[in-house]
């Protein structure tokens, strides 16, 4: 099943998804307007998934100069403001946008190690996600999850660090909504790597037999930390893995939000009338190292240049143009997804660290 | 009396490098080949190999900024 | 210009980690060659490839990264892709297929990239390679060595930082060890190697000499450039004393010489003993310390309930030695480990807490 763009979901009213185009507010549902004369996204996805890559992009420039600050001359993880390892999404936007302008509060979002464009594509509380990657005490976990580790249960929006583990409870989420007979869907974020994990095809196998309203999408942007998908995987297309599990498999080429939006527009309306769940595989790319430090001697010479140059959002912006958004439009969406990114991160920087001893609390509820 | 020096045209320039350890202390004798310190260069990780054998004298401590060609230590 | 402040007073006590019980060849009769415990593993392993063609080295990112942390830099180079495989994202298959290996007679060498992922293919160590020997009668046996990275510190939170050394201890046909310096790591992975059993061979991330994670200059040490073994299944005495036995084991060793240093100011005398080996545990090197000081204190930064200290502490006191006062162990609590770092180093073993609980045994009144 090629990605054909879904017209009109009929998805039941809902009530909490904002259907703005401000920069500040959740996407648009899966209840978004008529689809444009082309049967693709519509105007206002479409400003949506712009302003929302802008802001995902602004959150990881804050980010990397501040993970940087402490870690000179010599670059020393524990150091800084932002310690640990960070593990940034540049180039991967579409991927995020794409998906979440299907996704109502209520759908679950499971994600990986590199969330933040999908976290924010969401609609996680963005301060207190930018507190949380800062340790402060009132980021979403107090400062106890960090980076890897960001959950908010009003957006549904749960990710950790153990390559694959998101599968599972993307299948349990789903199989709760079925069993409570809503229409809500659950979507599981995974890097093409992660397909030749074991958890990749027991809960690809589950959710089908299972038949449960869940969507799996590989970001496929070629590493795993130094080593190709070509090296390591026995197919040349993961989303052909999905015949094996009885499900839709999307092939996404070019790194194109529209197109994501036009295949996950396609498996999530499935997922929501009852039919069960898919498989949709992005090609997308890595503008950055694996983490923060990652000196990238495995990529071939010129790779990274030549993927800058194609960055998808320059790309998208340029695209919107020609379809006839006014540049006054998208820089005023711009200005305010910067805005927002900023008054986060500054109110994060002066944001109180918690009291040690917060250490002991939440273990168990 | 053989000088030590920051290893040149590994790395741009502009790059900033320190010696993030010492693998020898001040005084150690130290064989030629030996590697005797690592750079970090940014994200990268350099070897600082003797050049000869002898006792080692450290002039730049760890964690402080070098630049390529800088003497560091000496080994007489 | 002066030396740096770091260096000098930490040599003497590198070398003594480095000889302590050990019987390695004196220092002087060539110039020390110091290496990281890096350095150290990507050397032995490196030897033993040499030596031995049925050994090969496997895991994510060892090939042409050479290993996330530093253990097989320079293999794929010299050894080729055969022998030096990157794997997939696949632990509990590739693990699987070095238990296979080895009962075909092959010396796989496999790196599991952190402990914290065991959760993904914990059958092929615990049921398979743990079990091969015993299930077989003695006549299939497992010699395979999983290497892995323990240890946190530095802001990699709940799922990066943990160190498990109890629950690898626990399994019964598993062997088990920790360096705390380059000598005992080169000499163990080579020993390990060689060993018919599958050795589990932990490598605290604090101590690797890795430059982004840190370093300890007492862990890196004199190695010789030629075969030697550190045995398995022996402690070694890192320190001599008589008023306080301190054990620890990777990083907290480095943490109890810390202590021991600033308990001389005290007038007291520690002894510090490195495990080296969770599995088997040198019981006896341990009790015959305790015999000598009457006090015994664990440092274990793994978590705190079924751990390393209560096994050792157990293994004291059902020997009825005299005590002068109540064993004691530091723990990492009983909680995930946090990202911030206000929580995460408020609740990790240090050497200010081996120091106070050191003097309340002793019954002193605190300093400062």
């Amino acid at each position: 099943m090629s990605g054909a763009p879904n017209i009109g979901s009929g998805a039941s009213a809902d009530t909490d998804a904002a259907r703005g185009v401000s920069a500040g507010m959740a996407s648009p549902g899966a209840a978004s307007g008529a689809a444009d004369s082309r049967g693709g996204a519509n105007r206002s996805d479409r400003l949506w998934m712009y302003a929302t890559m802008v802001k995902s992009r602004h959150f990881e420039a804050l980010i990397k100069p501040a993970y940087f600050e402490g870690k000179s001359p010599v670059f020393n993880m524990a150091k800084g403001p932002i310690p640990g390892e960070m593990h940034l999404s540049d180039g991967q936007e579409p991927c995020a946008v794409g998906v979440c302008a299907h996704l109502r509060a209520r759908d679950t979002v499971t994600a990986t190690h590199r969330p933040h464009h999908v976290a924010i594509a969401k609609g996680v509380d963005l301060n207190a996600m930018a507190a949380e990657i800062f340790g402060k005490a009132s980021g979403l976990s107090g400062g106890r999850g960090g980076h890897m580790h960001l959950f908010d249960a009003r957006v549904n929006f749960a990710c950790s660090g153990i390559i694959a583990q998101g599968l599972g409870p993307a299948v349990g989420a789903a199989l709760a909504a079925k069993l409570r007979g809503e229409d809500h869907v659950a979507v599981a974020f995974l890097g093409e790597g992660a397909a030749n994990q074991g958890a990749f095809h027991e809960a690809l196998n589950l959710a089908s037999v299972w038949k449960v309203p869940a969507v799996f999408v590989i970001e496929d942007n070629s590493y795993g930390i130094s080593v190709a998908k070509r090296d390591c995987t026995a197919v040349e297309r993961n989303s052909d893995r999905a015949a094996a599990y009885a499900m839709p498999g999307h092939f996404v080429p070019g790194n194109d939000a529209d197109a994501v939006h036009a295949a996950a527009g396609a498996a999530i309306a499935r997922a929501r009338r009852g039919e069960g769940p898919s498989l949709i595989e992005i090609e997308t790319c890595r503008l950055e190292g694996h983490f923060m430090g990652d000196a990238e001697g495995y990529r071939p010479e010129g790779e990274v240049e030549r993927l800058k140059a194609a960055d998808p959002i320059p790309a998208y912006r340029a695209r919107l143009l020609d379809a006839g958004f006014e540049a006054a439009e998208l820089d005023k969406a711009e200005a305010e997804a910067r805005a927002a990114v900023d008054a986060a991160f500054a109110a994060a920087r002066a944001a109180a660290y918690p009291d040690p001893e917060e250490a002991f609390a939440h273990v168990f509820a | 009396m053989t000088e030590v020096t920051v290893p040149t045209g590994l790395w741009d320039t502009g790059d900033e490098a320190a010696i993030s350890a010492w693998l020898y202390a001040d005084g150690d004798a130290v064989a030629a080949g030996a590697v005797i310190a690592e750079i970090m260069v940014e994200k990268s990780s350099f070897e600082l190999v003797a050049p000869a054998s002898g006792t080692l004298a450290i002039l730049v401590a760890a964690e402080i900024p070098v630049v390529q060609g800088q003497t560091v230590a000496r080994i007489a | 210009m002066s030396s740096p402040e770091n260096i000098p007073s930490e040599t003497s006590a590198a070398e003594s980690i480095a000889s302590a019980g050990a019987g390695t060849p004196a220092a002087t009769a060539r110039p020390a060659r110091r290496l990281t415990i890096a350095r150290a593993i990507a050397e032995a392993i490196g030897q033993e490839m040499g030596r031995d063609s049925d050994v090969l080295v496997m895991g994510e990112d060892i090939a042409k990264l050479g290993g996330v942390f530093g253990t097989t830099t320079g293999l794929l180079d010299r050894f080729g892709a055969e022998r030096v495989r990157d794997t997939p994202i696949s632990e509990t298959a590739f693990i699987g297929a070095a238990v296979g290996l080895a009962a075909s007679g092959m010396k796989p060498v496999v790196e599991l990239m952190f402990v914290d992922f065991f959760g993904v293919c914990m059958d092929a160590i615990y049921n398979l390679a743990a079990k091969q020997s015993y299930f077989s009668g003695g006549n299939v046996t497992c010699p395979m060595v999983l290497m892995t990275s323990v240890g946190g510190g530095y802001g990699d939170a709940g799922q990066h930082s943990q160190t498990l050394y109890a629950t690898f201890g626990h399994l019964p046909g598993l062997k088990v060890v920790i360096p705390s310096n380059a000598y005992d790591a080169k000499g163990l992975m080579l020993a390990a190697i060689r060993d018919p059993n599958p050795v589990i061979f932990m490598y605290h991330k604090a101590l690797q000499g890795m430059g982004w994670l840190g370093t300890v200059q007492r862990s890196i040490t004199d190695a010789p450039e030629g075969d030697y073994v550190v045995p398995l299944g022996k402690a070694k005495v890192a320190r001599e004393g008589g008023d306080v036995t301190l054990v620890g084991l990777g990083l907290s060793v480095h943490q109890a010489l810390d202590a021991a240093e600033r308990l001389v100011g005290d007038g007291a005398s520690a002894e510090v003993i490195d495990l080296v080996s969770i599995a088997p545990l040198d019981r006896e090197a341990v009790r015959a310390s305790v015999r000598k000081t009457g006090r015994l204190l664990v440092v274990d930064d793994d978590y705190l309930s079924y751990g390393v200290g209560a096994e050792v502490i157990a293994s004291v006191c059902e020997a009825g030695i005299a005590l002068r006062a109540a064993p004691q162990r530091i723990a990492f609590p009983d909680i995930p480990v946090p990202f911030t770092p206000v929580m995460e180093h408020f609740v990790l073993p240090n050497a200010d807490k081996i120091v106070a609980a050191a003097r309340a045994m002793m019954e002193m009144t605190s300093h400062d």
